[in-house]
């Protein structure tokens, strides 16, 4: 224990109020819940003073592997943050009924102060989540990190997916705008053709079809279900990476590195991520198309863009449940691929393996575009 | 240690005891399986949102006078979740068929010239028998029983 470098006595009134508050109670406890979602990646010694711990994370120096790669991760809990603080501050004013969904959004864009910041960050915030979960996804598989130990590290991440996916789609309606609630119609449609689990997520959401009783459960869903979910796999990523380690790149030095150093790096990049989104909402605002009228579907409306694939299949003749099914397969087999590719003790090989999952990929992005010009414009 | 002591004891005591507990293990097990099955249950019928349409006073729907109606006109008829044309075909015949379209339930247009009604997303065309005559809508459309009553018209959903 004396080897263990000691924080000096307590000096300024900061210090002995800490020191006070510490010894009813165990703030080092407190304090270590933090290393749960990677801010601290020294050990915490919980019996220690909570200012003799704060001392020896500061001045620890430690080997880092972070590189740029890393950043998609950590992208994925910075852009939830974000979201859940302009999220609350939406629902502060956002009100989840038919009849004044869209008045209330159009009210907080338009008349509340800096509310069109708010509403723009928002929306810009989860086209950028979307793009970030997917490229983590493709690189984590591109890697080959989905392999022992990192199992349940890709089982998260493709669970974030998804997650983000759903939350796009709840949150896609919540404006009652034209575009969005036939988007979110047909989307719903998708959603129907799934088998055995179709039927199950339209009684949960509130029926096939769009009412007051399908808006209201989207907004449940969007702000309290799903994000508590999402917190849930952004805990279990953070947990299995402290026991497994950060993924090496290929040909980096690890370099030393302090606490201070971690958090001034983490705070520039939440100002530059901040600052990208203010610049995004400015420049390229939401439009509203005005208010849904569910008794008459405008021309050229799409499905959002994930699911342009399964959508462009509906194009064919042949039954739902088809397609459903394949969307089904792949969502079911993409978080199981590291048992996939184990097999039965016997590795595939890398190399086909990535051919065939960039062949996917290339399927997936054709029938997309396919899927956004089946419309009459 | 006491308590590790009593429970290593514990099946020298009885010859019913191992044989007692598995029993009294499985029953709670059961129990509970009884209780989470009933909560799941009930936690999917509070999950099913009431239909809009399933009262009986909404079944039948008062549409308005015939005279009112042209011979030709159709009227979209803004009812809940399932919206429905209503066209007068002659001087006293009346139809009325579905306005959601069975592609991917888009709400149909009413095409005046060809007599038929029209999808506005895939050019899905339907006649007024509800008979899918081209496009990719994959079922005909319901149609609905309409009666008239001194001079109102009804249809029943």
């Amino acid at each position: 224990m004396s080897t263990l470098p000691k924080a000096a006595p307590a000096t300024s009134r900061w210090d002995r109020a800490i020191d006070w508050v510490d010894d009813r109670v165990n703030l080092s406890e407190l304090f270590s819940f933090l290393t749960h979602f990677g801010l601290i990646y020294t050990p915490i010694d919980t019996k220690r003073p909570l200012r003799d711990v704060l001392h020896q994370v500061r001045t620890t120096p430690l080997e880092s592997y972070a590189r740029w790669p890393h950043i998609l991760g950590l992208l994925t809990a910075l852009l939830f943050g974000l979201e859940a603080v302009s999220g609350i501050l939406l629902a502060f004013y956002y009100q989840p009924t038919t009849l004044s969904a869209y008045d209330s959004t159009r009210s907080i864009v338009r008349d509340v102060m800096l509310g069109w910041l708010v509403h723009h960050v928002h929306m810009w915030g989860s086209y950028l989540l979307c793009g970030v979960v997917l490229v983590r996804m493709l690189r984590l598989f591109w890697d080959g990190l989905y392999k022992a130990p990192r199992e349940i590290l890709w089982f998260s991440a493709v669970g974030l997916a998804w997650l983000v996916i759903q939350l796009d789609f709840t949150g896609l309606l919540l404006p009652w705008d034209v575009k969005s609630y036939w988007a979110a119609q047909r989307g719903l449609e998708i959603v129907w053709s799934l088998p055995i689990v179709g039927p199950l997520f339209s009684t949960l959401v509130g029926g096939r079809t769009m009412s007051e009783d399908v808006l209201n459960r989207f907004y449940v869903l969007h702000i309290i279900v799903l994000p508590l979910m999402y917190l849930g796999f952004v805990y279990l990523t953070f947990a299995t990476m402290r026991r497994v380690g950060l993924s090496r790149i290929a040909g980096a030095v690890p370099k030393l590195t302090t606490f201070r150093r971690h958090v001034s790096d983490l705070i520039v990049i939440t100002l530059l991520l901040f600052a990208g989104l203010v610049t995004l909402a400015t420049l390229m605002p939401y439009q509203f198309h005005g208010a849904a009228d569910p008794y008459q579907t405008p021309k050229g409306t799409l499905p959002p863009w994930y699911m342009l694939a399964p959508y462009a299949l509906f194009q064919l003749p042949i039954p739902r449940w088809i397609p459903g099914l394949g969307l089904l397969a792949v969502a079911l087999a993409l978080p199981f691929l590291p048992a996939i590719v184990k097999g039965a003790g016997e590795r595939l090989d890398e190399k086909r393996l990535r051919m065939a999952g960039l062949g996917v990929f290339g399927l997936w992005l054709v029938l997309s575009v396919l899927g956004a010009l089946v419309d009459r414009k | 240690m006491a308590g590790s002591e009593g429970r290593t004891e514990q099946p020298q005591g009885g010859e019913s005891g191992p044989g007692r507990r598995q029993f009294l293990r499985t029953l709670s097990g059961a129990f509970l399986g009884i209780w989470a099955l009933g909560g799941a249950g009930a936690l999917a019928a509070y999950m099913r949102a009431p239909e809009e349409d399933h009262s009986s006073t909404d079944r039948i729907v008062r549409i308005g006078k015939l005279d009112e109606l042209r011979i030709g006109e159709a009227r979209l008829v803004r009812h809940g979740v399932s919206p429905f044309f209503v066209i007068r075909t002659g001087s006293e015949s009346v139809i009325a068929l579905s306005a959601v379209c069975t592609h991917v339930r888009c709400i149909l247009d009413y095409d005046h010239e060809r007599r038929g009604l029209v999808c506005p997303c895939h050019d899905g065309r339907f006649d007024l028998n509800g008979n899918v005559v081209s496009g990719p809508p994959p079922r005909a459309l319901p149609t609905y029983e309409v009666s008239t009553r001194a001079g109102e018209v009804f249809v029943r959903v």
